[in-house]
Order: structure tokens, then C-alpha cells, then sequence
């Protein structure tokens, strides 16, 4: 079954909240760290509940309020949000707090922030949703476990409309844990220079982006996603491609009838050796784009590549903050999103033109 | 007490991260919880955390909580009787 996407908001490491123009520029970044521009927050949010809000709460509730704003919904029938890090910031606090005052009673409020599903809470408190309300923390695939379940919600009960979303944030803390794992460059490169650079790492990336997924067409619509599918470990490259096959197969869709590939690239070689060898087989002679550039790489960036390919069918444009080539075919139809994280979470997200 | 009183001020606005009023701005016995400052009951929890770590002061009797976190005069008041007894 489709879903129709009504609106599509996210706040980004670019200008995306609230600007009329899709990607017009890019923003350059010369670190290995990718940070969101956040908007003045007091004009979404009362400010009296901010002061208790972690940045990745803020970011999140004020893109999920203008996205209901946008699609015209003031109460969706259920909020299903994806997260792989949750509230790490407040996660931070407390755990730090806890070692400081020696385990004795510490503040409540970043204990009670921490959680993951802090946000899709936070949501239905404003808006006072007593609906379907569930958060998926499965790693690199948690955007996609929430918007299979908002599909599977859609098609399988009476929701007419539901609010998903994906995000995951930086702290100063996650991103010195993480570049001590090696996942990003040593040697800090322009965001633009990512895929010209061979070598190791990536570069950390956040976001928040929310959708209102209808099972009815309406005239709002950016896009519809027809098919979402994940897989976990695959052995080698011949099951990766496999499980593309099939992906593709089973829904009788020939590499010509896709439009525009989106993949997961995010300058690490042995990372991008998965799609480069994909995009020679299962996947050829597909016009492709990068997105991690943009948005650097984090668990949910999956989000963020949706916002992307659900303008670009609406726009029917490619921006040209990401360096592609024009395509001969006057009207893109069909998108498609592969990515993988770190070769764990794979996953295949099908939007359409409704 | 008038510095404990402008200490605790500065405490307060800190802790529960009250924006756009200034410590200063909070009146000596202008009421913590209501409109005014629009604290809630997880703001006192905070304030017993707050006095626990700050001053080592426990408020031992739930039913002395209203009393307590009337204002920030009542707190201090709370802090001056307790500190004092304890020595």
C-alpha cells in the first residue's frame, strides 16, 4: 500500500526549516562535524517549556509541529518516531551527575529526558494526542522500523494520517567516543570534498525530519513512499544484491522504470565500495546522487535522504547542491534510497510521484 | 540572609533554566509555583535536589514541602533554621 507524504519538514546541518527554496546553497563545513542550524525556537514553542528541552528535543518538536502545520492536521492519529541515540545529550547530564555527586539523588529532569521516546511524547503532550504513540531504537535502521510501522498502520487499521519521524543528535561527548572508534576523518576536509577524498571515515552528521504519512491522495502531497524494506548483516556482496533483487523483483520494477538512485555514500572507502559495486550490478546505469554531504552520516540520516528524494519528485529538480549531472527524462517518477550503516542495517526506501 | 536570598536566586534560575527573567528579577517572596515564574511539580523535585547539594539540607516532613518552596525568602528561612540547628 502507498503512503502519501503530505508534508515533509526537517532541521539540518543546511538551510532546510522553514526556507521556500529547496537546497538553494550549501552550507561549507571544514570540520568533520556536521551541526544542525536551528531556528528561533520561541515562534514554535511556548518558551516556557524550551527551558527543560535538550537541542534534539527542540529540534524535533519544532519540526513535527510544522510539519502538522503544513499538512493541515492538528491531531494525527498516531506518532511513531525513530531514534538510535535518543536524548543523548540529557543521557549525558545525568550519567555525568550520577559520578559527580558520588550516586546521590541527582536532578530529575534530564533523567526523565533521556529516554527515547522523549520526543514522540513531547509531541503528543503539545498537541494532547492520546493516539498510537511508539519510538523504534534498532541502531541504523530506526527511521525505517517507524516508517514500516506507519505504513503498516495505514494499511492494516483505521489510521488515515500518521506523524513519523527519524533524528539523532551530536554531543561533544558522542562525538569524541565515536572519532576515538575511527568512524570519522583525521584530516578535516570541506563537506563538499567528501567523495573526492579516498580514505578512511566519515564525517558525524545530525537531523530531525518529520513526515505526515495519508492513506489518501491530497493536493499537498510531495510524494508517495511505496515500499520500504530492511536487512541486517549480509554476508557479502552477493547477498546484498540479492536482497535488492528481490526488493526490486517482487514489486516488478526494472532498474530503467528508477529515475534517480539516492545512495548512502558517506566518503569512507570501504564504505562506499558496497554501493560502488552495486551501482556496477544490481543497480546499474541508474543516475545517482549523494546526500551525506549534506547532512553528515548518523543512524537516522535515512530521514533526511526522504526529505530529499520526496522535494525532488515534487520539485521535479535535482538542486544543484548535489552536483548531478541533468537526466535525460523530463519527469522523475520513481526515487530510490539505498543505505547502509556501516554495513549492518541495510535499507531500500521506494518513493513515487502520486 | 540577603546574600543567601541573591545566592539562591542565582541557584534557581540555573538549575530549572528559567529564561528571559534575570535572578534578580524574581521577587524575595513572589511565589516559586503559578503563573509568574510557571514552575511545576517536577521544578520541585529539582529544588529538593538543589538542597540537598547545595546546602546538605533534606526536607525530612513532605508536608513542610509547600512551606519550604513558598518563595525563595522561605527557602532561605528553611536553610538558615536547618544549617543553624545542624551546628
Amino acid at each position: 500500500m502507498k503512503a502519501y507524504i503530505s508534508s515533509a519538514i526537517t532541521i539540518s546541518p543546511q538551510k532546510t526549516f522553514k526556507n521556500p527554496l529547496f537546497l538553494d546553497e550549501v552550507e561549507v563545513y571544514t570540520d568533520n562535524r556536521l551541526t544542525c542550524i536551528e531556528p528561533d525556537y520561541s515562534e514554535a514553542i511556548d518558551p516556557r517549556l524550551i527551558r527543560r528541552m535538550s537541542r534534539i528535543i527542540k529540534m524535533s518538536v519544532a519540526s513535527a509541529l510544522a510539519c502538522l502545520k503544513e499538512a493541515a492536521v492538528a491531531i494525527p492519529d498516531a506518532i511513531v518516531t525513530g531514534t538510535a541515540y535518543g536524548c543523548l545529550e540529557d543521557t549525558s547530564v545525568f550519567l555525568s551527575n550520577m559520578i559527580e555527586y558520588s550516586e546521590e539523588p541527582i536532578t530529575p529532569t534530564a533523567f526523565v529526558q533521556s529516554t527515547h521516546n522523549t520526543i514522540g511524547a513531547q509531541v503528543a503532550l503539545l498537541i494532547k494526542c492520546r493516539q498510537y504513540n511508539n519510538t523504534f531504537v534498532s541502531g541504523g535502521a530506526s527511521f525505517e522500523n517507524a516508517l514500516l510501522d506507519a505504513m503498516m498502520l495505514l494499511a492494516e487499521n483505521d489510521n488515515s494520517n500518521v506523524l513519523v519521524g527519524g533524528m539523532d543528535e551530536i554531543t561533544d561527548m558522542s562525538h569524541i567516543v565515536l572519532s576515538r572508534m575511527g568512524l570519522y576523518k583525521r584530516k578535516p576536509a570541506s563537506n563538499l570534498d567528501l567523495f573526492k577524498t579516498a580514505s578512511k571515515g566519515t564525517i558525524n552528521g545530525e537531523g530531525a525530519a518529520f513526515f505526515l504519512l495519508a492513506n489518501k491522495p491530497s493536493s499537498r502531497d510531495l510524494a508517495c513512499v511505496d515500499a520500504v524494506t530492511t536487512f541486517y548483516k549480509p554476508t557479502d556482496i552477493t547477498e546484498t544484491a540479492n536482497y535488492i533483487k528481490t526488493f526490486l523483483t517482487t514489486r516488478a520494477i526494472n532498474c530503467s522504470d528508477i529515475d534517480l538512485l539516492i545512495t548512502g555514500n558517506n566518503g569512507d572507502t570501504k564504505n562506499d565500495e558496497i554501493y560502488a559495486q552495486i551501482q556496477t550490478s544490481v543497480l546499474a546505469d541508474i543516475p545517482s546522487v549523494n546526500y551525506k554531504h549534506l547532512c553528515g552520516e548518523y543512524p537516522t540520516s535515512t530521514a533526511f535522504a526522504v526529505w530529499l528524494g520526496s522535494n525532488i519528485i515534487k520539485n521535479n529538480a535535482i538542486p544543484d547542491a548535489l552536483n548531478f549531472k541533468p537526466i535525460s527524462k523530463s519527469k522523475i517518477n520513481k526515487v530510490l534510497i539505498y543505505n547502509h550503516y556501516q554495513n549492518t542495517y541495510h535499507s531500500l526506501i521506494l518513493l513515487s510521484s502520486c | 540572609m540577603d546574600k543567601l536570598i541573591a545566592d539562591l536566586k542565582e541557584q534557581i534560575a540555573a538549575q530549572l533554566k528559567i529564561k528571559n527573567i534575570e535572578p534578580s528579577d524574581i521577587g524575595d517572596d513572589e511565589p516559586l509555583f503559578g503563573d509568574n515564574l510557571g514552575l511545576d511539580s517536577l521544578d520541585v523535585l529539582e529544588l529538593i535536589v538543589l538542597l540537598k547539594q547545595n546546602y546538605k539540607l533534606k526536607v525530612s516532613n513532605a508536608e513542610d514541602g509547600p512551606k519550604v518552596f513558598q518563595s525563595v525568602r522561605t527557602m532561605a528561612e528553611f536553610i538558615t533554621a536547618n544549617q543553624t540547628q545542624n551546628v
